[in-house]
């Protein structure tokens, strides 16, 4: 008889995101990407990814905070457009990511029209953020029970696993889509459904019911669709 | 689990619960002390007043202290709080030897239990002082700014930092309110308590029983603002609003509030806007004890359209509160409620009386819509804005000035 391999269960880890000061205001486009070499790394990721856990409204328009304020502060739409093509996952060190908003910031400043002088209505305050990760000390190993298990985790835990899952991955991945790569063809269709879905454009609240719908279509009882 | 976590937990979810004692696991043994002004009346009472014993439910070790005052103190402490608020005028040296003896004699009574323990958050610019007299002291002190700091008045703030800047770390409510100061400025949203007095459930018979013993008739729609008697609170300006929008539809308004044990301008305010609705058979001006939860619960839930017209505001618990009740919220486009109330999601943000009245009845007359806010409103609340979200920041809060400065996203 060929002896199965044992299934790795799936640890649920999670975080708390504390928003803190950096002092650092701007009021201008210019002052905007003034500031961007001087803030510090965490302050990119809670303005690209730690907006999710903090209050946040399903119907934002744009994907980050720094194209949000082009729109709602600037009035300048394209600008906002721009900023929010940038796909925090595909560029997932943290000074690519600066690199990037300074190009795209600094082409804007270039075109030299009003933009690039004119005062927002509301200043852009940059946040810097402390993350701290727990394990939780629940597991699951049985696939028919996984989506109960992700629609009863906290939504901490679903960001830490989902949209953190994917900026950690090298490849980009969720946290639920590696686990179930252990389970190999069976879970492949629900794999690439679940790399098919657009993180950004939800609340977390939204979000999580979308994955633990997908989940439960993929894997309730009976096994795999 | 208790009883009180798992009544939480049906709330926020049995995993949220084991999370945040998870994290408060990390805090055992050691000794939280909270320090503010005044036991009851006002927003930072009650988040005390549900905080203390949920943490203490959680496992933890939290006391919750109040300074004793005199009038000459409440006094400064009041001139204290409108001058940052942006007033003008500033602080006599009558005043600030009032406010230094105040926490002079403060330091004295609360010397052991301030000065052993591990943690202190110190609530506002009234006890700011102690910290600079306690230079023994064991823990990390943090000071908890309630209050809409975006431009004070310099000098009364160049007094606070004084007394402020010596602490381990800060508070804010928004970026705004952040200021030059030398130490980790923290950003954490005041919660409501979901299963106080003030926002449990009520049947709609109480609430209907609740407004006839007010002698409030239910003939109309009510707009409703519940807020301390304040000048920031606008309560003229609500009352500009109502005769407004009645032009064209027929309402009724309620002002309901109280006074907090250290606000005494509450009176002067009272007796400016019972003037103003003076001769008006369909305004209601009700001055409630601080204990009244249950009445403010059913005003809220019976209430039709709720208004925060403040002009300035550090956050506003009543906004959440009306928002927990699913009620959408007109409220003035300032401090925290900027964060609260999204327009066209859970309710309106108003510059003037004009836009707070024509916002009145557009949900007044858009009753698909007013229901659509008002469930938008609830489940924003739950998301970001209840105790026990607050609770979890503080703790980690704690755990973090434990922690190594340079790195930010570390495994605890």
């Amino acid at each position: 008889m060929k002896k199965q391999s044992k299934t790795v269960p799936f640890c649920f880890k999670e975080c708390s995101l504390l928003p803190i000061s950096t002092g650092i205001r701007a009021q201008t486009l210019r002052e905007l990407r003034s500031a961007i070499p001087e803030i510090p790394e965490s302050s990119l990721y809670y303005h690209f990814w730690g907006r999710m856990l903090r209050p946040h409204i399903p119907e934002s328009e744009f994907n980050n905070d720094f194209a949000s304020w082009a729109d709602s502060g600037l009035g300048d739409i394209e600008l906002a457009e721009e900023l929010s093509a940038i796909n925090p996952v595909k560029n997932q060190n943290l000074d690519e990511l600066r690199s990037i908003l300074e190009d795209i910031l600094e082409a804007r400043l270039e075109a030299g029209d009003f933009t690039s002088w004119k005062k927002a209505d509301r200043e852009f305050y940059f946040i810097a953020c402390k993350k701290f990760m727990f394990d939780t000390g629940r597991r699951t190993e049985c696939l028919e029970d996984f989506p109960v298990a992700v629609k009863t985790s906290s939504r901490q835990s679903f960001f830490h696993h989902f949209l953190d899952g994917r900026r950690r991955s090298r490849e980009g991945k969720d946290d639920f889509s590696l686990w179930l790569e252990q389970f190999g063809e069976r879970t492949e269709d629900i794999r690439a459904r679940l790399s098919r879905v657009d993180s950004y454009l939800f609340s977390l609240g939204e979000l999580k019911g979308q994955i633990v719908t997908l989940l439960e279509k993929g894997l309730g009882k009976g096994g795999t669709e | 689990m208790s009883d009180m976590l798992k009544k939480y937990g049906e709330v926020i979810g049995f995993h949220a619960m084991d999370s945040l004692l998870a994290i408060a696991e990390r805090l055992e043994g050691k000794k939280i002390v909270h320090v503010n002004s005044t036991k009851e009346g006002g927003g930072v009472a009650e988040i005390l007043s549900s905080m203390v014993p949920l943490s203490q439910e959680l496992g933890l070790d939290v006391a919750w202290e109040v300074i004793e005052g005199d009038e000459p103190f409440f006094n400064c402490t009041k001139t204290l709080h409108n001058s940052l608020q942006g007033m003008a005028g500033g602080l006599s040296q009558s005043q600030a030897g009032a406010y230094m003896d105040t926490n002079r004699k403060n330091a004295e009574r609360l010397k052991d239990v301030l000065e052993s323990a591990d943690y202190v958050f110190i609530h506002d610019p009234q006890p700011a002082a102690l910290l600079g007299l306690f230079p023994e002291r064991k823990g990390k002190w943090i000071w908890r700014c309630h209050i809409d700091v975006s431009s004070p008045n310099r000098s009364v703030w160049r007094f606070v930092k004084k007394q402020v800047e010596g602490y381990d770390a800060s508070i804010f409510s928004l970026p705004d309110f952040a200021q030059n100061l030398p130490h980790p400025q923290y950003l954490i949203t005041p919660s409501i308590d979901p299963l106080s007095e003030k926002n449990r459930p009520l049947a709609k018979s109480e609430v209907l029983k609740i407004y006839e013993e007010l002698g409030i008739r239910r003939d109309k729609p009510v707009i409703l603002q519940v807020s301390r008697f304040d000048r920031f609170k606008d309560p003229l300006g609500v009352i500009e609003s109502y005769r407004l929008a009645r032009e064209h539809v027929d309402i009724r308004l309620v002002l309901a509030g109280g006074g907090a044990a250290d606000d005494p301008e509450s009176g002067e305010v009272l007796s400016a806007v019972k003037e103003a609705a003076a001769g008006d058979p369909d305004i209601s001006v009700l001055l409630l004890p601080a204990d009244a939860h249950r009445t403010i619960n059913a005003l809220q839930a019976g209430a039709d359209v709720v208004m925060q017209k403040s002009t300035k505001e550090g956050f506003g618990l009543t906004v959440t509160e009306a928002m927990w009740k699913k009620k959408p919220v007109v409220g003035g486009d300032v401090g925290g409620i900027r964060l609260q109330v999204i327009n066209r999601f859970n309710g309106f943000r108003v510059r003037s009386p004009e836009g707070a009245a024509i916002r009145i009845r557009y949900l007044l007359t858009h009753r698909w819509k007013r229901e659509r806010m008002g469930v938008n409103a609830r489940q924003y609340v739950l998301e970001n804005f209840l105790i026990t979200g607050q609770l979890r920041n503080y703790l980690s809060l704690l755990i973090s000035l434990d922690g190594k400065e340079a790195e930010w996203e570390p495994w605890i």
